[in-house]
């Protein structure tokens, strides 16, 4: 019963055009991007290698599609969440304001259930927007630009990694950041449980995410202490395995954090949608 | 008639004597560290292009990567190119520039200033000061082995690219001037960049002395040199 569930709510996100809106843009936001770097790719690196440049000279593929995928991917980790609030944040609340929610909840299922059929769904959407942006910024990226040795910026310096030593570390990373998006997922069926119309949960999600982000960001004594547990601080947590050497400590506390942010969410949309009075 | 007497020809015959020895004195100072020079000038041009196998080691403040292999490809008078699947960084004033300040021995003075020894090895110091303020070299000092006319130390000093100093150690390849063995030392100014495009944005960096230069070395073994197989120009016109 669960599957079928669950099957149905993800024939209803397909059946959606504002589904259609976060694809839309990623492939229009990395495109855009992936033409520019094709054009002006070269006063990127520079930015990247100008510290150095006065008495070094960086040889080899330096702009390659390795680099390109990791801008991408760092750019658009932070567009995303609200690409996934649009279709996540209307499961519950959607509903509710087209009035469908009555006749859902009569259906020989528990409201639990129901629930989680669509969050499941909600997490299969999340997936297959975080693909299609895998394969816009690596598959394209590399196709146009080709493979080599990936240059990460950090604050302190400059890490290159070998060719050879990448295509793991995208993998895992993008499990990483899956699990980053299915706390936004989350986070916004969450809060349309609370809500009656589609436009609280994704604007609330968005305010709380650009909240915390402000409050992980400024160096202020009075936020260091809560600054490790909240989840925008893990969101980029994927790349932690862009270092060298791995600090695997790091990337397994960030995934404790966001897992737990999941839990608890969860627990609290199963225990508000339980005892939700249907209304509309 | 005017004689003179013996005591003022001998003083005569000894100013005489000083002016001659001082003469050749000088002479020899201006004309052996330019000798010098032509020699290892000479024993350069020997290898009119080259390719090398190398690997290179970088060990600078900032940067952090693994050694990786490439090919060096190298034609006089100053066509250089470095053909590599991985990354490479490699000093600027790197293979080429000694061609470069050694081709016009018209352009810049050669002091010798002193002797050293380098790993057993007796050098003699040269000062190298270009002739013209234009010249983008302000001071080259390089340590020649004038048995083998090699050099084992360059300390080149430009105003576009900085000091960069130069060990070199050699094997079979010694007569064509081509080392084994490269050491460089570099400069590195303090490393900042803006932090919105850093990948660690919520790492919190302990600031460091700004004022603080850092030095780096980068190390390249050279192997398998090919030596004098005619490389075309049209080979190095695609490098950047």
């Amino acid at each position: 019963m669960l599957f079928k569930s669950t099957y149905n709510e993800f024939i209803k996100i397909a059946a959606k055009p504002r589904s259609y809106l976060g694809v839309a843009a990623i492939t229009l936001i990395v495109g855009l991007i992936l033409i520019a770097m094709k054009l002006d790719g070269r006063m990127y690196i520079s930015l990247i290698t100008g510290p150095f440049e006065q008495s070094l000279a960086f040889e080899g593929n330096v702009l390659n599609g390795n680099l390109i995928a990791f801008i991408i991917l760092q750019m658009l980790i932070i567009h995303v969440p609200l690409l996934i609030a649009f279709v996540t944040g209307d499961l519950i609340s959607g509903e509710a304001a087209m009035g469908t929610i009555r006749m859902l909840l009569t259906k020989p299922i528990s409201r639990t259930k129901i629930l989680f059929s669509k969050y499941i769904a909600g997490c299969a959407y999340t997936f297959l927007i975080l693909l299609w942006l895998a394969f816009m910024a690596i598959v394209v990226g590399k196709w146009l630009f080709g493979t080599g040795d990936l240059m990460v910026l950090k604050s302190d310096g400059l890490i290159v990694l070998q060719q050879h030593d990448i295509a793991w570390r995208f993998f895992y990373g993008l499990l990483i950041a899956f699990l980053a998006m299915v706390m936004i997922a989350t986070l916004s069926l969450t809060l349309s449980c609370f809500s009656e119309n589609s436009i609280g949960p994704i604007v609330s999600t968005m305010g709380i995410i650009i909240l915390f982000t402000i409050i992980g960001t400024i160096e202020v004594p009075l936020f260091d202490t809560i600054r490790p547990y909240l989840f925008t601080t893990h969101m980029a947590a994927w790349r932690y395995l862009f270092d060298e050497p791995l600090q695997l400590g790091d990337v397994f506390f960030s995934i404790s954090i966001l897992v737990a942010h999941i839990l608890v969410l969860l627990g609290i949309a199963i225990y508000k949608f339980n005892k939700k009075d249907i209304l509309s | 008639m005017f004689q003179l007497n013996k005591t003022t020809q001998a003083s005569s015959l000894k100013l005489t004597l000083l002016l001659l020895l001082l003469n050749s004195f000088l002479h020899s100072q201006i004309s052996t560290p330019n000798k010098i020079l032509f020699n290892v000038y000479s024993q350069l041009q020997k290898a009119k292009d080259y390719s090398v196998d190398v690997n290179i080691k970088v060990d600078l403040p900032f940067i952090r990567m693994l050694p990786i292999n490439a090919k060096i490809f190298v034609k006089q008078p100053n066509k250089f190119k470095v053909e590599s699947k991985s990354i490479a960084i490699v000093p600027r004033q790197g293979f080429d520039q000694l061609n470069k300040v050694l081709n016009d021995t018209s352009q810049f003075t050669a002091i010798a200033q002193s002797t050293e020894t380098i790993n057993n090895v007796i050098s003699n110091l040269i000062n190298v000061i270009p002739l013209q303020d234009t010249s983008d070299l302000v001071l080259a000092k390089l340590w020649v082995d004038t048995k083998q006319n090699v050099i084992l130390k360059s300390l080149l000093t430009t105003k576009t690219n900085g000091t960069i100093l130069t060990e070199y150690t050699y094997g079979k390849y010694f007569n064509y001037g081509l080392p084994d063995l490269m050491k460089f030392t570099v400069d590195i100014k303090k490393f900042k960049i803006p932090k919105s495009i850093a990948a660690d944005i919520n790492k919190n960096i302990a600031k460091t002395d700004d004022k603080e230069k850092k030095k780096g070395v980068i190390i390249i073994k050279l192997s398998n040199y090919i030596i004098n197989k005619g490389i075309t120009d049209s080979f190095f016109k695609d490098r950047k």
